[in-house]
Parts: structure tokens; sequence; C-alpha cells
């Protein structure tokens, strides 16, 4: 077992050495030329005005306050312009707000709106409507109302002072709890209780119910703080945004033409207020369902950007286009295990409460092996231990999240550094559980009953019983049995006997999360969360002991005052730290195992990078990148980061 | 007859009231949680569910639900989808897709009849020869090789060669070649296969021993007395076709990004999508219960044998 | 029968005369089968015939093999088709001595996982194909002979058709966890009703000849000509159904698994296989070579044999 764990680790060793001394010699980058170099590059370049890119899943509205949909997101953040926007560097500047201003404790922001600006319809034609800051404050009343059944709603309505009691009052009504407040009557108070109010006709401010110093970051994510014209949405009702013709647009692009699971174009809005920086005349959006054929269209030319999966990674390694492969740079996501602490298993369910079994878990699992699935290369590139990514939140210093103390211990921790640590872990938790006999104290045989998705037999005795539920994704079994494989070499086979079982419902969560109300049905599973804006608070307000995202239902109140105290703390700084007390004692207990990064393989492009807004928590933005006639090499790829690292720091 | 059809034709409303009854009882049985996106499940609370679930009007009794259903599908109103294309008007996504799938079907059930039964002719034209051979080596391959592999192979290298698009587009003629082919290819194995088989079994006939006794050339005998009276089996499979025309292939859509109804009725149906399940439920039904009626007539029509009448 | 005319006309002269000279005579079983014909045996001749050809003796040789090898190997062998690696550097390793057939993209072993895919899938594809035609078949004879059963029988098709399996394949996997008894379920709910149509129609075509009708104006019970007549008539296509019904079987294996009531997704089988290596075919394509073969090489003798056997079964063939 040492031994081929030790093999790992050379192999691993000498694989990231290998590209480290690959990349070095490859193409010395001399920061000190990169801006030159970088010129040069962009210079050799000819550019065409046109960009064909392509998604995978079917969508169906683009009504923007209820898409669940990454394209729909990205195409309605490409159209729809908020109050700020992020530059090439990710520092926010002006966009449809001219100006801003925000009190001591970033509680109350009052922007000042662009003047004179109009709404286009899907011909680019301007309307009658009038962008005012009116437009933002019925963007809230839109979602304010439970009818409209706003995607996403937890983290606006928590925050805009007030529209927590509003979008409940109107619900009370719907439901028939409240029968004396007349609908009409609590929808005329709405700018009474809600926290948002045009000042004038160009001035919006809102009220918040916390100090929020990440509220820009919110509003480039956020699709619930974008602008709605009220009266044009109301008069279509539910059709509103149903195709590109049931739309207002007021961004760099309109969407001009709109097949449903077929093509999207947008095209460059001639009355945008910035329109001579955006490069681009259309973007044009395919739907190409199967991967294989992405690739295949990007390399006949008829795509200008595709991403490269693990396998077609290996195939393209050696080929014409060996020097166009480029990784894929960051994802603020992160997949991790999440552990049932009410699950019906007796057997797991008594571990689980020990900490030193959650601990040899969090040994057990080879963080670098399931990195390995996704990207071949560099799978070490993907090891992540916090919730919160790297990279994006900063203090005002600008010293990372994740580097802060005591949450250092954590993010520079090496879990697979001891191989027995594990098994050590493993016989400290049973010589606390389990009798002399092997048979675990306080459990008896019985059945668990995880259906629909699976029911077994548990004998009460070791091995320790663990059930692991995934999706029937291709992946996700591999990626499941890998973590049986890992779990079990670790921490021995007579200690514990992971089981997988599948959900194939195609609804992973509505099947695992059992009846509307009842338990869950696993004992660990595999899962992702995401840092949405430039905030802690974002996940770890989530997933406190009484938090919506704690579906394992462990009790942690310690962790709970910490975060209190972080909400509540004076100033950004202070709060960080508050907070990384939190996740670190979060993650030192084990509560939950983050592993990897979601970040995955490779892509293929004929854009320039960094010629865009940097788009750090939303989505991309097409305004100012510039498209190539010939694909990006690897070469030009790595001069261009470092130019623009130069220029960042600067 | 007349009496006949029109009696069949009521039994055949029936069977569609039926059928849809069933599915519809059957979908208000399945969990509530199916209708929440992953998000909701994940971070709502029960109150945000529950407003969720009002909204659609899931929670009202089943019967409440038909008789809503019902009354507004008599007033042309087919509702929304709710999880699938969640608020796109029903009538709107049919009248998007089902011609896209409507007009490749078709040309690939026509291209499948022509080819495969002449391919089928062939077989049994030189039967125990190369043409036997070649013909039952393709039955063989289609059935043998997993669809998926050569569907594939069709898709990336044979495009290549013939430098045809990679995936449909609704302006380029010569990217529907591909999807039409593919579709047509298990279609073509398969009247070929039981047009061998029937004319085959057709040969060992009195009358065909007699024709050939007379002396007529052995092509006439097979052109104008064999033929004639193996399609008669097959002419009750042809309108069941209709249905395949309208309901699409999940794999060659997806391949070539067709934007039809392929694999749509599943979809719907593992995504709880009640609106968009019974709306599909009911026009299969129609259709394929009309093809089946089709089939009959059609039966009754080329063989004489076969009387359909109720006494 | 063919009396010449004058012959026939005496006949009828005497019958006039004399209507004593013929009696009816009651139905006897034993009677009934008499026959001119020498010591013919339906079945030795069908297998006769059948082994005639040589391709028909090798391809079963093949088959048996398969079988063999399928049932024998997961007794005898040691390799664990299950055994993941979670060292990277074991994954996707190319055929060597150790693995005939090279590694996954985990590190398990192929040959081994072939043959198990194998048997899996043959104890899937047999229960299919027993429930489908078996029943298909019985249900098909009663209904196309018997005309009270039509209407029934069509509006029982018509619905079972119409309602999408889908719909109460995904209720069932609500209902029910991963077991073999609601995999036989789903599988036995909804093909043989295809075949009973099938067979229907056949039967259709075959009820009005007039061996039947004659056979009716004897007296013969209805049971009796549909076992005896009508069974035996079409024994060609029961065959040939059954035989295209197993390598039909495997490959809907993958469709039931993708509704939740099939073999549990992670199960080693030859359909899960084939459709999971297709993501690494361009890059590993040994990976897929063994299942897709032994799934075509399935495929084809099941069509051949079901196809002379057809042929043999024939009596007309018989001579």
């Amino acid at each position: 077992m040492k031994s081929v764990l030790k093999r790992v680790l050379a192999a691993l060793i000498v694989l990231s050495m290998g590209l480290t001394a690959m990349v070095a010699c490859d193409k010395p980058v001399d920061p000190a030329n990169a801006a030159a170099d970088a010129q040069e590059i962009l210079e050799s370049k000819e550019y065409r005005d046109t960009y064909k890119t392509y998604f995978s899943t079917s969508y169906s509205s683009l009504n923007y306050f209820s898409t669940s949909y990454a394209t729909v997101r990205e195409i309605v953040t490409n159209c729809i312009d908020g109050l700020v926007e992020p530059d090439v560097y990710g520092n926010y500047v002006a966009s449809l707000a001219e100006s801003w201003e925000h009190n001591d404790d970033y509680t109350v922001w009052t922007f000042k709106i662009r003047e004179g600006l109009k709404w286009v319809d899907h011909t680019g034609a301007e309307t009658e409507y009038a962008l005012t800051a009116e437009d933002f404050v019925d963007g809230i009343k839109y979602i304010g109302d439970p009818l409209n059944g706003a995607y996403s709603l937890r983290v606006v309505r928590n925050l805009i002072a007030g529209l927590y009691d509003y979008y409940w009052g109107l619900d009370d009504i719907d439901c028939g709890l409240d029968t004396e407040t007349n609908r009409a009557d609590l929808e005329a108070s709405f700018s009474d209780i809600v926290g948002v109010k045009a000042l004038d006709e160009y001035t919006v401010q809102y009220t918040l119910e916390s100090s929020a110093p990440y509220f820009l970051s919110l509003i480039e994510s956020s699709m619930l703080l974008l602008p709605v014209e009220y009266e044009y949405a109301m008069a279509l009702g539910e059709d509103f945004g149903v195709d590109n013709t049931k739309m207002l647009y007021c961004g760099p692009y309109y969407v001009s033409e709109f097949k449903r699971d077929k093509l999207i174009k947008l095209t460059k809005n001639e009355n945008y207020w910035d329109a001579d920086k955006v490069t681009l005349n259309t973007v044009e959006y395919q739907m190409i369902p199967d991967g294989t054929t992405s690739l295949e269209m990007f390399q006949r030319g008829e795509l200008d950007y595709t991403s490269v999966e693990t396998e077609a990674y290996q195939s393209l390694q050696n080929g014409e286009w060996a020097d166009n492969l480029i990784p894929n740079e960051f994802s603020f996501s992160t997949n991790y295990l999440w552990l049932d602490f009410s699950g019906a298993n007796p057997e797991y369910n008594t571990f689980v409460q020990n900490e030193n079994f959650r601990k040899a878990l969090q040994h057990a699992v080879n963080r670098t092996s399931l990195g390995a699935l996704r990207e071949p290369v560099d799978p070490a590139r993907l090891v992540r231990n916090t919730i919160n990514a790297e990279g994006a939140i900063f203090n005002s210093e600008g010293v990372d999240y994740t580097q802060l103390e005591p949450l250092a211990n954590v993010t520079n921790a090496d879990y697979s550094k001891d191989p027995a640590a594990a098994r050590t872990y493993m016989e400290a938790a049973i010589a606390e559980l389990c009798n002399e006999d092997g048979t675990i104290k306080g459990v008896s045989a019985g059945t668990v009953d995880y259906l629909p998705v699976i029911k077994t037999e548990v004998d009460g005795k070791l091995p320790v019983t663990l059930i692991y539920v995934g999706t029937d994704d291709e992946d996700e079994i591999i990626l499941a049995q890998l973590f049986e494989a890992m779990v079990e070499e670790a921490i021995g086979k007579d200690y514990i006997d992971v089981e997988l079982a599948f959900d194939t419902s195609g609804d992973f969560y509505g099947t695992v999360g059992g009846s509307v109300d009842g338990p869950f049905n696993y004992d660990i599973y595999w899962d992702s969360l995401s840092t949405g804006y430039a905030d802690p608070s974002g996940i770890l307000g989530r997933i406190t002991t009484e938090g919506v995202e704690n579906v394992g239902a462990y009790n942690v109140p310690e962790y709970d005052a910490l975060v209190e105290k972080a909400l509540s703390a004076e100033t950004f700084d202070e709060r960080l730290e508050y907070f990384a007390q939190a996740e670190a004692f979060l993650l030192e207990g084990a509560y939950m195992i983050p592993v990897i990064s979601s970040l995955r393989g490779y892509h293929m492009s004929y854009e320039i990078p960094f010629t865009g807004p940097r788009c750090l928590y939303g989505n991309v933005r097409y305004k100012g990148v510039k498209v190539a006639t010939e694909a990006l090499t690897m070469d030009e790829y790595e001069v261009l980061e470092a130019a623009w690292t130069a220029g960042k720091n600067k | 007859m007349t009496k006949y059809i029109l009696k069949r034709i009521l039994r055949s409303l029936v069977t569609v009231v039926i059928v849809f009854f069933v599915v519809f009882m059957l979908l208000r049985f399945m969990p509530l949680n199916g209708y929440f996106p992953d998000e909701m499940v994940k971070e709502a609370d029960e109150a945000t569910r529950m407003a969720y679930l009002r909204n659609l009007g899931l929670l009202d009794h089943p019967l409440v639900q038909l008789g809503r259903f019902v009354k507004n599908l008599f007033k042309g109103d087919l509702g929304r989808s709710i999880t699938v294309y969640p608020k796109v008007p029903i009538a709107t996504l049919l009248v998007e897709k089902i011609p896209v799938t409507a007009f490749l079907g078709f040309w690939s059930m026509l291209l499948g009849i022509v080819a495969g039964l002449s391919m089928g002719l062939m077989m049994v034209r030189f039967r125990s020869r190369i043409g036997d051979t070649l013909g039952n080596g393709y039955i063989m391959f289609v059935r043998a090789v997993p669809s998926l592999l050569y569907l594939f192979f069709i898709q990336i290298q044979i495009s290549k060669w013939f430098n045809l698009p990679l995936v449909y587009y609704d302006d380029k003629p010569l990217s529907w070649i591909l999807p039409i082919v593919s579709l047509a290819l298990s279609s073509i194995a398969w009247y070929a296969l039981w047009l061998r088989r029937f004319m085959v079994d057709e040969e060992n006939q009195d009358y065909v021993k007699f024709a050939t006794v007379k002396g007529l050339p052995k092509k006439q005998v097979l052109k104008k007395h064999v033929f004639r009276n193996a399609i008669i089996p097959l002419s009750a499979y042809l309108p069941s076709d209709l249905l395949n025309i309208i309901s699409g292939s999940l794999v060659i859509e997806t391949l070539y990004a067709i934007p039809g109804t392929g694999g749509l009725l599943t979809t719907a149906i593992k995504n709880q999508d009640n609106n968009l399940v019974q709306i599909l439920v009911l026009m299969y039904a129609v259709v394929s219960i009309l093809g089946v009626f089709l089939g009959d007539l059609l039966l009754a029509f080329v063989d004489p044998r076969i009387k359909l009448t109720d006494d | 029968m063919n009396l010449p005319e004058n012959k026939l006309r005496t006949l009828q002269k005497s019958l006039e005369k004399d209507p004593a000279l013929f009696t009816p005579a009651a139905f006897s079983l034993a009677e009934s089968e008499k026959t001119g014909a020498s010591n013919y045996s339906y079945w030795k001749s069908t297998l006769r015939t059948f082994f005639r050809s040589k391709s028909v003796v090798v391809l079963c040789a093949v088959v048996a093999a398969i079988l063999v090898m399928s049932f024998l190997y997961p007794l005898f062998s040691s390799v664990d088709p299950t055994k993941v690696s979670i060292n990277p550097l074991d994954w996707n390793h190319r055929p060597s001595l150790e693995h005939p057939f090279g590694t996954d993209g985990l590190g398990r072993d192929i040959f081994a996982r072939a043959w198990y895919g194998c048997r899996n899938s043959f104890i899937l594809a047999f229960c299919i194909a027993l429930s489908d035609v078996g029943i298909g078949m019985i249900m098909g004879a009663l209904w196309g002979y018997n005309k009270k059963l039509d209407p029934i029988m069509i509006e029982i098709y018509n619905i079972m058709t119409n309602v999408p399996s889908t719909v109460y394949l995904v209720l069932l996997a609500y209902i029910m966890n991963t077991s073999y008894l609601t995999l036989f379920i789903s599988m036995a709910s909804r093909g043989w009703i295809v075949e009973a149509r099938f067979f229907r129609n056949r039967i259709l075509s075959i009820r009005d000849a007039e061996y039947n009708i004659a056979s009716q104006c004897l007296g013969t019970p209805m049971r009796r000509i549909a076992t005896r007549n009508i069974i035996p008539h079409i024994i060609s296509l029961i065959i040939m159904e059954a035989a295209l019904c197993i390598p039909y079987s495997i490959g809907s294996e993958v469709f039931l698994g993708f509704v939740g009531v099939g073999m549990p997704v992670d199960a080693i089988t030859l359909g899960n296989m084939v459709n999971h290596g297709r993501a690494s075919f361009t890059l590993h394509p040994y990976q897929m070579l063994l299942p897709a073969a032994v799934l075509c090489i399935i495929t084809i003798a099941f069509y051949f044999l079901g196809n002379k056997f057809a042929d043999a079964s024939d009596p007309r063939n018989h001579v």
C-alpha cells in the first residue's frame, strides 16, 4: 500500500517537474519585456469582427430574473448592462452608473445613472422607453414578487432592506394566510418598505440590511440587480423574455436572432453609450450538444472556441493542434464531500459524529488522483482544501483570504503527505466507538432505507458501511469508483466498506433530498459550491447550523458564533479574519471535506485573451474582446499573460 | 364498411381518452421534489418551495387539475412548459420543433422504403449470389455493430470525405443529407430483411410454382406475383412509421444538433414537466392510434382475404 | 385428393342412391393423426436440415465457446474486474501480457470485464427473449385466432404502446429499488405486446386459410387448431424473433439503466462497456475492441442461426 502511494507521489513530482521544465525551457517569458512582446503579438495579428461559439444544453427563455442557465446568463450579461462592470484587470469601472458612493459602513449605496439612454428592441432600434433610475427600482420590485419566480433570490432578498418582508408579505396573501391586506395596497407600498429608491430621475439608492463592501462584485455576478422596463415586462406577463422579440436591451449587444435549441445571434447595439469600445459586430452561439462535434468543428474552422476534455487533450497532444491547447485558468467553484450527520445508516451515523473518523476520511482522499481525472498533465493545480476559492477574495492590504491565519494552515496542508494517517485516525475512532469484538457500541443490525436510491443491510459490526450516493453521469461514476478504491485502500477494507449507489432519475437533488421535508438519502456525496462575489459570506453564511445549505444537518455552534461575529464586524478586514477562523474551524473538524476545484481541462480559441473585461464572479463579456484570424498558441498565451500580470501589478 | 370505420374511430377516441387519463394520473404520483430546479431543493426553504408548487397549480386535487387542463385545451390553450423549457408556451415549442423532425423523418422514411425494398428485391433476385451476400452483410452490419459507433463514424469521417457540414443548418440542404441517411440506415435494413423473408416464403407457394411451370421468366414472377403478395404484411407497418416521423431520434438529433422533438418526451418525463408530457402523450397517442387504424384499413384493402367487419 | 371428374360423378350418384353409404365419424385424435407418410419426425428433420450447413456448425461452436467462456471465466479466474487503481500511471494501459486487452480509465482489466459483462448481458438477454417471445407468441396466437379477444387485445395494445414506458418505468424506479425483480417486471411489461401484435398480424393472414376452415368443419377443437396448425406454421418466425431478440435485448439494457430500473449503472455489462468506451474511442480504441467484437459476433451469430433455423424448420425444405 505504502509503495503504491510512494509511486503515485514520485510520479506526480516527476510529472510536475517535467511540466515546469518544459514550460521553462520552451519559451522563457521575461516579465520586463512582456509588455513589448505582447504588443508585438497583438500587432502581428489580423482581427475579425465575428465570434462563433457554442453551448451544449438547451435554454428556454431569456428572462434574466428567472433563468438558471449559464448560457442565458452570459447572453444577458452582454445585452443588458449593470450599474458597474469590471475592466481588463477586474477593477470596477462605470457602466450605466457614471459614478457612485457609499456611506462609511457600506450599507447605503448611491449610483448616478448615465443620462439620456433608451432601451432598444430586437432590431436594434431605439424604443420610447428611457433608461432611468426607476428601472433599477423596478428590477427589485419584479424579483420581490413571488409570482415572478426569481431564480436564486436568497442573497439579494436578505441583503436589500425590507425586501424579505415585502416578499413574504405578498406570499402570505397568495397563500391565504393573510386575508386582511389587499395585494395591490402592499404592492403600492413597495417604495416605503423596500430599501431601494429613485432619488431623482437619474439617481438610484440601495439601502442594505447589513454592511456589504462587496456590493459591486454582487452587481457583477447577480442577474437580480439588473434594470427592467417594468411596464413593458408586466404587459407581457409570463411571455417576458420567452424569445428575443419579447425583451428590451441596453447593453453592447442585442439578440437579433433566436432559434430555439439551435442558434442565438448577438448583434452590436449601435445606440450603445460606449459603442466605440465594442470590437465584435456579431457573437454567434450555436447549440452543439456533443463534445466531439464541437472539437471537430473548431478544427474545420467552423467555430472559434472549443473546450478540450482530458481524453481529447491526450489525443491532440502530439498532433497538429498541440501548440494551441491552452489550460483553463481558474474556477471559483470547489468540489467537496458533503457528509450527512442525520442519515438513516446507524453504523456511519455513529462514526461521523466522531472527529477522528472524519479526519480519517479527510486524509484518505487522494486529491491528486481525483484531479488526474480532469487534468492529466498537472493534477496538483486542482487541489483545493478550502471552500472559498483562492484568488477570489482579498483584504484591504491585498492579502488573499485563504492565506489569512488560521485558514492558511488548511489551505497549505498536504493531506496525502502521510499515507498511514488515515488508518491511524480510523484506529483512534474505533477505539472510542467500538467494543473489543468489533461491534459498534449502541448499534444493532438493521436495514438502511435510502430509497429510491438504495436499500441495504448493515450488521452493526466493523467494517463501517458508508453509502456514497452520486448521479449516473459517466464521469461521476468513475469518480465514485475511484473514491471507493482510495478510501478502502487508505483506511483498510477491514475497517470501512464503501457502497456506491447512483441516482438514475436525472433529478439528483430531488431524489437524494427525500420527500419535501424528509431526511436526505445519503451518507456522503460529491457536490460543489462557488464563491459568487468578493465575500466569504456567500458560502459560509449558507452553511451554518441553521443555514439553508446545511443539508447534512451538522451542529457546530462554535462555527455559527464565528460567522455571527464576522457578519457584525466593524471593518472588512476584521470581517474576513473572523470568516477565516470560522472556515478553518469547520474544515479542521472535517465537517465538510473540500477536495479539488471544479476546473476542467483545456480549450482552444481564436480569441485573444486579456483583451476583454476580467470577469471574476460574473459571466464572460465580449465588449472589447479581440478575435484573431488564427488560433492562439500556448506561447502567445504565456506572453500575453505575463504582460497582463505585469500591468495588473502596476 | 362505413359503419365499421365510424365505430373504429369512436373506439380510437375512447383509447386516446384512457391513455391520456392513465398518464395524467400516473404523473400525479410523481414525487413533489421532482418539480424543483436543483438549486431550489438545495437552497430554498420550505415556504419558497410551497409557493413555487402552488403557483404551478400542483397542490390542487388531481381532478381539479384535470378539469382545468381539459377546459384550457378546448379553449386552444396548450399551457406552458414547467421544467424543460420553463414558461415557454407548448404550442410555440411544437410549432418550432415538429416541422424540423417531421421533415427529416419524412425523407428518411421515403429513403428507407425505396432503398430497403430495392435492396430486398435485389437480394431475392440474386438469391444465394453476390447481391444476396452484400445485402445480408449490410443488414448484419447495421444490426450487429453498436449504432453509436457507425453514426459517429458517418458524422465525423464521411462528412470529411464528402466535405459535408458536421451539423444541421436549416438553410443548407447539404447538411440534411447525413442526418437523413443516418435515420434511414436501420429502416433500410428492416424493410430489406422482411421483404426478402416474405418473398422467400411466398416463393414456396403453389401459385408461384405454377407460374414458373407455365414458363414465365423468373424476373416477371418475382415482380408480378411474389412482390405483390409479399408487400401485404409490410403494408401494416407503413403507417406506424408515422409516429417515428414526428417523434424523432435522440441520438441523431444530438449528434447533428437538430432542434427537433427527438427525446423530448423522455426528457419531459424525467424532468416531470407535466404539461409538456400530457400534450405530447395526447399527440403521440392520436397519431399512433391513427397509424394502427390506417394500417388495418390498408391491410384489408390490399389483402382480399382479410375482412375487417364487426360480424 | 384430386379425383378425376368421372369418378366424382359416380361417387355422387351412389351417394344419392344410398345415403347410408357414408356415415359421419366422431372426432378421434388418434385417427386424425393417421397419415400415409412413413415415420416422419418434424423435429428430427428440422435438426438434420439445420446442421447440414457447415457455417451453422461453425457458428454454433463460436456461440458455444462465448457462452462457456462467459460463464466459466468468472468462476475460475482470480482477476477482479472491479479492482480500481488509485495510481493514474496504471490507467489506460495498452494491451500487454498481464492485461491482454489493456486497462480502462481506472486501471481495471478489460479482458476480465468483457467476460463478466458478457455473462451479465446474456442472463439479461435470455430473460427478455423468453418473456417477450414466449408470452408474445401465446397471446398473439390466441389474439389472432379468437375474434372475441380482438377488440380487448387491440385496446390493451393501444394503451400499452401509447402510455410511454418511461412514465411507468420512472415511477417503478421511484417505488422499488434496483433489483432483478424490478428489472424483470420492467422488461416483461412491454415487449410481449409488440411481439403478440406481430404474430397476430401473421395469423390474421392465415386464419382463413383453406386447411384451417376444413379442419374447423371437421370439428377439430379451436385449441388444437391453434397449437397444431397455426403455431407450427409460424414456427420459423418464432425462432427467428427469439434469435433476433437476444442481441436486441443486450442493446436495450442501456435504456433500462437510463430510466433507472436496469442493472445498476456501474454494473459490468457489454452495453455499458461499449457506451462508456465511446468517449475514449479515438484515443484508446482497444478499450472498446473486445466488448464491441463480442457484441458483434453474438448478434451476427444469432441472426444467422435464427435465419437458418427458420429455413430448416419449414417442412417444405425437408424433402
